[in-house]
């Protein structure tokens, strides 16, 4: 065997001990989170019960009720619709290990797009997964992607152009859960999710939906709730019940001319009361520096508090950065209080929940107690 | 259109592989080794 040929061998065998090293991580990430249903959860369903043609698609995904059957008005929580927010994942997990129903029914998806959750953004140096610890050990979850896996949808086109009111977006924009809505039955993966997402509205006649975001600190809708025209009044009572427990937000009424988001489209298209809710993450922003864990779950950033500093940030920025605590907190203080202000209005079709940690009592005791231990 | 797609990363796959077997230069071959890694992860439909 000649000298050359002996080097080639062992160069084939170094990149091969590299793409199955690599391999095995990235096929990890399509192992979904553990999320163990608490007392309130009735019944655990597929988005495909009411989309029968997602079913074994990459985009099927968990959909949690709880208060099956009760009489009252029904609220839809969508975390995960950007997987690389974690906040709103977390925020959707705690209310399916935490929250009993009182009056009314509860749908909560908490990986709305769970495509999204298998893979990483390439170039953004993303964790794949964050630990929370818990008195009963540690628990992981995924830290996805903003889009679908372009292994479950490809190719991306030049231009996006949204189906229903044909505005052009770029071409990766076609895998954004939340420009694709309504949804088209015989649309692109992440189309056809979100016309499961319309059906199962449509056909259970829910209330309100709650789609759970985050942004980055520079971005200018950030600590706020967007909301439709016809949810504003709800919207508007549910920043005034915040603005009292001192939980500082801003509200933002929906554009007209911004289409395909959940705010936007399933105020047009279905009869809920759509509002969108956004915390400050600094771990997808742009400014950002090291991007690891840490930085997922404190939101301590250097660069961040620097820019804070020149004024270039919407929302305050200091050495304590934003917990993951914080956020999910907030998400989980307004949906709370967008019940609460619901039922203030509607006492004759109430929605209602116990069990859901408080915003203070979530930065006192940290995430972890509240997650319930593995099975 | 992604048949069509695997099947031109294949061809890659091979081409590359076939310089990397008969180039006798080191560096070249590692630099093949690399570009190896996600045209098989890519094939494979992993990444």
């Amino acid at each position: 065997m000649k000298k050359h040929h002996i080097s080639a061998i062992i160069f084939l065998a170094l990149a091969g001990a590299a793409a199955i090293v690599s391999g095995t991580s990235f096929l990890a990430m399509r192992k979904p989170d553990i999320i163990v249903p608490g007392p309130g959860v009735s019944e655990v369903v597929m988005l495909s019960n009411w989309y029968p043609q997602l079913k074994g698609t990459p985009g099927d995904t968990e959909v949690y009720i709880l208060g099956k059957g009760n009489p009252g008005a029904s609220m839809l929580v969508l975390g995960g619709t950007h997987p690389n927010e974690p906040s709103g994942h977390m925020a959707a997990i705690l209310l399916i290990e935490n929250a009993v129903m009182t009056s009314g029914t509860l749908y909560v998806i908490p990986r709305a797009n769970a495509s999204g959750f298998t893979h990483n953004d390439p170039q953004e140096g993303a964790p794949q997964s964050f630990t929370i610890q818990t008195p009963n050990g540690p628990r992981v979850f995924r830290y996805g992607s903003r889009a679908t896996n372009p292994v479950h949808q490809w190719p991306d086109p030049n231009v996006y152009i949204h189906a229903s009111s044909g505005q052009s977006l770029s071409g990766s924009e076609t895998r954004n859960l939340n420009r694709g809505y309504p949804g088209r039955e015989n649309g692109t993966l992440t189309e056809r999710v979100c016309y499961g997402i319309v059906q199962l509205i449509q056909k259970e006649k829910v209330t309100i939906t709650v789609d759970l975001h985050e942004a980055s600190p520079e971005y200018p809708v950030i600590n706020a709730i967007v909301a439709h025209p016809k949810a504003m009044g709800l919207a508007s009572e549910t920043v005034l019940g915040l603005e009292m427990q001192d939980i500082t937000i801003g509200l933002e009424p929906s554009p007209v001319n911004l289409r395909g988001l959940t705010h936007r489209e399933l105020g047009d298209f279905t009869d809920t009361l759509p509002v969108l809710m956004e915390t400050a993450n600094a771990s997808q922003g742009r400014l950002r520096g090291r991007t690891d864990e840490a930085l997922v779950l404190t939101g301590k950033d250097k660069w961040y508090v620097k820019a804070q500093k020149l004024g270039r940030l919407y929302v305050p920025y200091d050495e304590n950065g934003h917990p993951l605590e914080e956020r999910t907190g907030r998400h989980l203080a307004g949906i709370t209080e967008l019940a609460f202000s619901w039922t203030l209005e509607n006492p004759d079709s109430a929605l209602e929940f116990t069990g859901v940690p408080a915003y203070a009592e979530l930065q006192e005791k940290g995430l972890g107690s509240f997650l319930r231990p593995l099975p | 259109m992604t048949i069509i797609y695997l099947g031109i990363l294949a061809a890659v796959l091979a081409l590359v592989l076939w310089a990397l077997v008969t180039s006798k230069k080191p560096s070249f071959q590692a630099a093949a080794a690399m570009v190896i890694v996600p045209l098989l992860l890519r094939l494979l439909l992993i990444k």
